[in-house]
């Protein structure tokens, strides 16, 4: 049963690891947008190039 | 009526009224509704976000074609109060309305991070907010609001990014304390586990000790770090020297955490850990979603932040004109309101009278005429010409605020289902313990040593946990249901009120009718072209923004005005190709004796007549039969005419009618109701409803009404459809059959194992799993009003 002084300590290792990760991801802001991320993926293009014209819409 | 050909718009979904706007947009030829959905959407196309159209789930807000002037965003006074300094930069939180689905989150993100000088943008759909951290030496505030507001989202100010702050910090600081109970929870009940496979004693005494120490270990956080909520809540309930819910949710987690550890230290046969740590998991996640349902409606609402004005144009001794925030506002002094700016403060007008668009706060489209003398209302938008007034009230004292403390006062002094909760959990509580008291007695007379374990066994197999799970989770999936078909819930007992509901009283303008017209009939006097007549009506109305101006509006027409004038109250007179030409009231366009009519002339002689009607909303006829099929009867309430109701109230076949309801009136008629049994629902969408709205027994506001209706009532109809009102009805009715259910399921079960748990022969650990399995039925059972039809 020594292995148990292995892989305890190992288990509590790795659920303090997924603590802080979780407490990071939440601190830096990670969950406060849940919807727009999931359909964000769905773009084929990655990055939206700025408009050509900066202020086109304006002569509206 | 209106026969005129109807496409959707392709940005809005608006019917295309005329001669659409088409542009080139999205591969092919589009038709828009107004130049102001074309812009947009010619910019999405050109920003390469024309992915928006594909994602979106509903379709987007209607966009003004003129663009609201945010110059005032730049001052260095607004700066100061509303925004936070990360660095160089600084960061904002803004409220949009308009944002329907993620794909208007999604756009607004990328929006705004493709303007040069923003750090970081993020929108949250769910809430309605915008949160941009820009660089103000790169760009200015003004160019980014402007960007929304031409996207179709109009920015207003949250409630100030001080609260906004605490409101993130409050909801993360729950979403942590949920994670680590999760994760701890698992990994205790892993090591619980271990422990529970050794069930002939077999396990070395030292591995044994070993595991529960880790598993203490474990524990440990979860107990007090995410059970914290609950052991406030014991403190805040012993301190009041009452019991509730929460005395009973920590005490048993307390109990079982600290009896646990007396059994580590002394080496006793069991320990339960896992039930203590379960026991906050499950709590906590059911008060979290509970809570998280109820804020976000409310966040959602945060209607009265459109009214609040941002800056005043005050007058100096020495006459000239200084920007100053309201806050600096004092009474006494003058300041300046320009032709669409916020009256900052309550305020007597100077000079001359001016008109205020009150909408924001009374609902009533029409803008109401003011006179040297009167008091104009913080909030009301200045209309027609640019007015000074002499402040009045400031800040805090202003009708507004007043009316807004009124209506939080009255959502919270009704807590009617969270009282009976309270109270059951407290006869409980007491009942409880002191059957666990006389267990202990009796083992400890007859067994001592098995003493503990039974009367833990006891503790943790009645412990409330499906009680107290039963009415928020089926409460949480019901608001959640509730929200999908667009009814906000504010109010945390509307739900159950509304299952009881036997009679709903509509008022008219805005809740059944639309406040747009449309022209009934038309008479035409003199010998003239009725064709041409109709143009001259639309010209004349084309810029008025009062209600009886949609019903001839008409984009087709071009024909210029001069000398235009509008007359508050009365009517718009105007020369057109060389003639003059007046519409309004008989008496001012034509000469005539007041009939109720509109008429166009000269002012002397009539060309025409138009009788107006109002629209009624397509659905209200199928909302009002299905009404009467859940066995509510339906009546009108409103301070219209008695013609104008009656019109109403034949073509939707309702009999129970008043008309020229005073608000005080209209909450008598309510409180009669209410005396003979009955329960009445109350549907409204202006500043007059909400005293009527605040006194019944559950009220619905129109989203598209006053900012202080919805304050007032319990829940919000987002949808513009009326038929959601029956299927929330409906809903609440299934709700509460649920949570019967879901109780009687939990006392018997509690009923049931208590004896056997009292006997002995129910281990702590089998209690915990009856425990779990009686939450998770409770929690699946209300579960099954998230699904399926409402």
């Amino acid at each position: 049963m020594t292995i148990l002084l292995i892989l305890v300590p190992i288990s509590l290792a790795l659920l303090g690891l997924a603590i802080g990760a979780f407490l990071w991801a939440v601190k830096s802001g990670q969950y406060d947008d849940l919807d727009s991320p999931s359909i964000d993926m769905l773009r084929d293009e990655s990055k939206p190039a700025p408009p050509s014209e900066a202020e086109k819409p304006d002569d509206a | 009526m209106d026969v005129r050909a109807r496409a959707a718009c392709f940005h809005c979904g608006e019917p295309v009224e005329g001669e659409p706007a088409t542009r080139n947009s999205a591969g092919g030829e589009q038709a828009f509704c107004c130049e102001g959905c074309a812009a947009a959407a010619d910019w999405i196309a050109s920003a390469n976000l024309g992915d928006y159209y594909r994602l979106r789930s509903a379709s987007g807000t209607r966009v003004d074609a003129d663009v609201t002037d945010f110059s005032a965003w730049d001052r260095e006074t607004f700066l100061a109060a509303q925004t936070r300094i990360i660095d160089v930069d600084r960061e904002i939180t803004v409220l949009t309305q308009g944002m329907r689905c993620a794909a208007c989150a999604w756009l607004i993100d990328r929006a705004l991070r493709s303007e040069t000088g923003v750090t970081d943008a993020t929108a949250n759909a769910i809430t309605g907010r915008v949160q941009v951290r820009w660089n103000p030496s790169v760009v200015k505030l003004s160019a980014l609001m402007s960007r929304l507001s031409r996207l179709g989202y109009r920015p207003w100010l949250a409630s100030g990014e001080g609260r906004e702050q605490a409101l993130r910090l409050e909801r993360r600081t729950g979403l942590m304390r949920l994670g680590v109970a999760g994760l701890g929870a698992m990994q205790a009940m892993m090591f619980a586990e271990a422990l529970y496979f050794d069930s002939n004693g077999e396990m070395a005494i030292a591995t044994r000790d070993f595991f529960r120490w880790i598993t203490f270990l474990v524990a440990t956080p979860v107990v007090f770090y995410s059970g914290w909520p609950f052991l406030q809540g014991m403190a805040r309930e012993l301190r009041g020297r009452r019991l509730g819910m929460d005395t009973l949710v920590a005490g048993s987690t307390l109990l079982a955490y600290g009896a646990s550890l007396v059994e580590t230290v002394r080496g006793g046969p069991q320990v339960w850990y896992d039930a203590a740590v379960m026991f906050v998991l499950l709590l906590l996640f059911a008060r979290m979603l509970e809570l998280r349902a109820r804020r976000l409606a409310g966040a959602r609402v945060d209607a009265l932040a459109r009214a609040r004005p941002v800056l005043a144009n005050r007058e100096t001794a020495d006459g000239t004109r200084e920007e100053v925030s309201v806050e600096e506002l004092r009474i006494d002094d003058v300041v300046r309101v320009a032709p669409g700016e916020n009256v900052p403060a309550d305020a007597r007008v100077l000079d001359q009278a001016g008109s205020f668009d009150e909408a924001l706060l009374t609902g009533e489209s029409t803008p109401i005429l003011r006179n040297p003398g009167d008091l104009a209302l913080a909030g009301s938008v200045c209309v027609g010409e640019a007015v000074r007034l002499c402040v009045e009230r400031t800040g805090s004292d202003t009708r507004v605020s007043e009316m807004t403390r009124l209506v939080e006062r009255a959502q919270a002094g009704r807590p009617a289902l969270a009282r009976t909760a309270d109270r059951v959990a407290s006869v409980f509580a007491v009942a409880l313990i002191f059957c666990a008291a006389i267990v202990y007695a009796w083992w400890h007379a007859h067994d001592p040593s098995r003493a503990l374990e039974v009367t833990l066994a006891v503790l943790v197999i009645s412990c409330p946990c499906a009680l107290s799970l039963a009415i928020p989770a089926a409460l949480t999936a019901a608001h959640g249901r509730l929200a999908a078909l667009g009814i906000l819930v504010l109010s945390p007992d509307a739900m159950a009120t509304l299952a009881r509901v036997d009679c709903v009283l509509f008022d008219k303008t805005g809740t059944l009718t639309l406040s747009r017209r449309s022209i009934a009939v038309m008479d035409v006097c003199a010998m003239e072209d009725p064709a041409h007549l109709l143009e001259i009506a639309a010209a004349l109305e084309r810029d008025s923004r009062h209600p009886i101006a949609t019903a001839f509006h008409d984009p087709k027409v071009l024909l210029p005005v001069s000398l235009r004038r509008e007359v508050a109250g009365t009517g718009i007179e105007g020369t057109i190709n060389g003639r003059q030409w007046r519409i309004g009231r008989p008496g001012f366009a034509a000469g005539a004796a007041d009939d109720g009519r509109i008429w166009l002339g000269d002012g002397r002689t009539a060309s025409a007549s138009f009788h107006l009607l109002e629209d009624i909303r397509a659905d209200a006829d199928e909302t009002i039969r299905r009404l009467r099929q859940l066995g509510i009867s339906v009546g009108i309430c409103s301070g219209d005419s008695e013609a104008a109701v009656r019109i109403v109230a034949d073509r939707l076949h309702i009999d129970d009618l008043s008309a020229r309801q005073s608000p005080e009136q209209k909450l008598a008629r309510v409180r009669s109701l209410q005396s003979q049994g009955r329960v009445v629902a109350m549907i409204g969408d202006g500043i007059n409803d909400a005293p009527v709205l605040a006194g019944a027994d559950v009220s619905l506001a129109m989203s598209d009404g006053a900012a202080i209706a919805q304050r007032a009532a319990d829940m919000v109809i987002t949808s513009p459809s009326l038929s959601r009102l029956p299927e929330g009805i409906e809903l609440a009715r299934r709700t509460r059959r649920i949570v019967r259910q879901n109780l009687v399921w939990a006392v018997t079960y509690n009923v049931l194992a208590l004896p056997l748990a009292a006997s002995g022969t129910l281990s702590p650990w089998l209690a915990a799993v009856g425990m779990a399995a009686s939450s998770l039925l409770v929690t699946l059972n209300a579960l099954r009003l998230a699904r399926g039809q409402a």
